[in-house]
């Protein structure tokens, strides 16, 4: 089970890492400004 | 002992529908208005017989008014005259080009044929989904509380267009527009919508693009002026006795054992409620009125954490003429690489505006009866900082004003609108805040990224504080008219939940 979830993690960040490369500069760029607000979601998801 | 059963803090369009769904149904509710007038950001400023919008110029998705006025036990067109608006559009480029946007879909794709024949056919898959978004999606959306990712599944088991939507969350408003339009001119003209939610085209999610859609649905104005809507809204809470004083600011939401249990004005007179329903915008509500004391800190951070949406300040024109104009709304548009540099260098850097693009409307199109015979009222709105790095607004109103008109004269081509000026006001950034107490003069409250939308925007009915309700552009579905009193129907809906109906 403990494999199969670390299967799983690589895979999800083998293609966001690809998803990445292969953005338009002006995807990446929104992605980076949603990105900064990612560590607030939790906090914003109970108001 | 209660004073009422409500208070309801804003006669906005979110705060006045759900006042007068609360009223409907029994409750003893007070509506506290801190200027002269109701309507917030729908409202009306007039001065030498000329009547002018001071934010919402036109209606879309009316549909959802429609919904309001049912659940009052009343019909739209006995309060509400409304004008079709067509074309939704016209244009001005800085290279001299005009043309405009009809409201029939099948005549606007002509006139993107005329820049592209590929984009025909993708005009046609562009408007199929913003059509099933549009009446699928978006309108489920506004009326419905969208607090949790539960919701949102509710949803979207209802309306599978939204599936197709999720793939365009990923992906900003410029690069949805680019995966359908060949035409850099057809994704030009598309691109104000991003700034219509406050975020320029870079930055502004690209399922928005979508929802741009639902001009084509049909566009009203109402005879007499935006401020109909609140206006008639307000009569029939009056109807049902409901009550607004105005003048009246709140200072503090009363707290008693956790809970919102009134409201504190600032000359010290208290009002005891039931509940508290808060039409200002959230950071105001929560850091100042409810106080950090009084919330947990993890509610203080969530409230920190959202940035207030951009200013706009406007410039409202009395003319003697009948302006060079084609439509309701024009868009004097730029480049998409342009606007976004407006918010990234000019923007950043608390520039006053001295390039880019304009929209100006053109209300005496639709009802002359808004100036007197034979002039015409202009309102002409940009984008600019709350902040400047040139001096204070108060002091550059003029400076902003001539810099505006040299744009459409030169740029834009209207030349000779100067000569026909009998009156000009510049409403700024720093007036609206005044006004209307909105920090840093934020016409849509706080910025409606995809990180501050549904679940992730402040809820309708708080979580922090119990006995608290929220309406209005701070909470889902964020800024502009049906989204609005979309927030105020949905409200309505938990608070009766939560009250029971009086009556």
């Amino acid at each position: 089970m403990k494999n199969i979830k670390k299967v799983m993690a690589a895979l999800a960040l083998i293609a966001a890492v690809a998803a990445w490369f292969q953005a338009s500069e002006s995807t990446r760029r929104y992605l980076v400004y949603i990105g900064k607000q990612v560590p607030y979601l939790p906090y914003r998801y109970f108001i | 002992m209660y004073d009422y059963d409500a208070v309801v803090i804003g006669a906005g369009l979110g705060g006045l529908s759900s006042a007068a769904i609360l009223a409907r149904n029994g409750f003893k509710t007070l509506v506290c208005e801190n200027t002269n007038h109701i309507g917030g950001c729908c409202s009306t400023y007039e001065e030498n017989g000329y009547s002018f919008d001071i934010g919402a110029s036109i209606v879309e998705l009316s549909w959802i008014i429609d919904e309001l006025f049912e659940k009052l036990g009343r019909k739209v067109s006995d309060y509400i005259d409304w004008i079709p608006v067509d074309p939704i559009y016209g244009f001005l480029t800085a290279d001299g080009k005009r043309f405009t946007y009809p409201v029939d879909p099948d005549e606007t794709r002509k006139v993107i044929t005329g820049f592209s024949e590929a984009d025909g056919p993708r005009w046609d898959r562009f408007q199929k989904l913003g059509q099933s978004a549009i009446r699928e999606a978006f309108g489920r959306i506004m009326t419905t509380p969208f607090a949790t990712f539960g919701d949102a599944m509710k949803v979207m088991a209802k309306a599978p267009s939204m599936v197709k939507l999720v793939k365009y969350m990923g992906m900003n408003f410029e690069s949805t527009l680019k995966s359908f339009f060949s035409s850099e001119q057809v994704r030009a003209s598309m691109s104000l919508q991003s700034y219509f939610i406050g975020l320029p085209p870079a930055l502004c999610p690209g399922y928005i693009a979508f929802l741009a859609y639902a001009e084509h649905e049909g566009i009203y104005y109402p005879r007499g002026g935006m401020v109909q809507i609140p206006g008639s809204i307000a009569k029939i809470f009056g109807e049902y006795g409901g009550e607004i004083r105005f003048d009246t600011r709140v200072k503090r939401v009363l707290m008693d054992g956790g809970r919102a249990a009134g409201v504190e004005l600032m000359d010290g007179t208290q009002i005891r409620s039931r509940f508290v329903v808060s039409n200002i915008n959230a950071k105001t509500l929560y850091l100042e009125h409810v106080g950090r004391e009084n919330l947990p800190a993890w509610a203080v951070k969530a409230v920190e954490s959202y940035e207030v949406s951009i200013p706009a300040p406007m410039i409202m024109l009395g003319l003697d003429t009948r302006p060079d104009l084609d439509a309701h709304h024009t868009f004097c548009y730029t480049t998409i690489e342009e606007m976004n540099a407006i918010w990234f260098e000019d923007y950043a850097s608390r520039k006053l505006p001295d390039r880019g693009f304009m929209l100006v409307s053109w209300p005496t199109h639709a009802d002359p009866s808004l100036a007197p015979e034979g002039h015409h009222c202009l309102n002409m709105v940009t984008f600019a900082p709350y902040e400047l790095a040139d001096g204070d607004w108060d002091d550059l109103k003029e400076r902003y004003l001539e810099t505006q008109l040299d744009f459409l004269e030169h740029r834009f081509g209207l030349k000779g609108i100067r000569d026909h000026i009998t009156m000009a006001r510049v409403s700024t950034p720093k007036d609206f805040a005044r006004m209307l107490l909105h920090p840093g003069g934020a016409v849509y409250a706080l910025q409606n990224d995809i990180m501050a939308s549904a679940f992730f925007r402040p809820r309708l009915r708080s979580k922090a504080v119990k006995g608290l309700y929220l309406t209005g552009a701070s909470t889902h579905f964020g800024g502009g008219v049906p989204p609005t009193i979309g927030s105020g129907i949905a409200a309505g809906s938990l608070m009766l939940e939560d009250f029971g109906r009086v009556m």
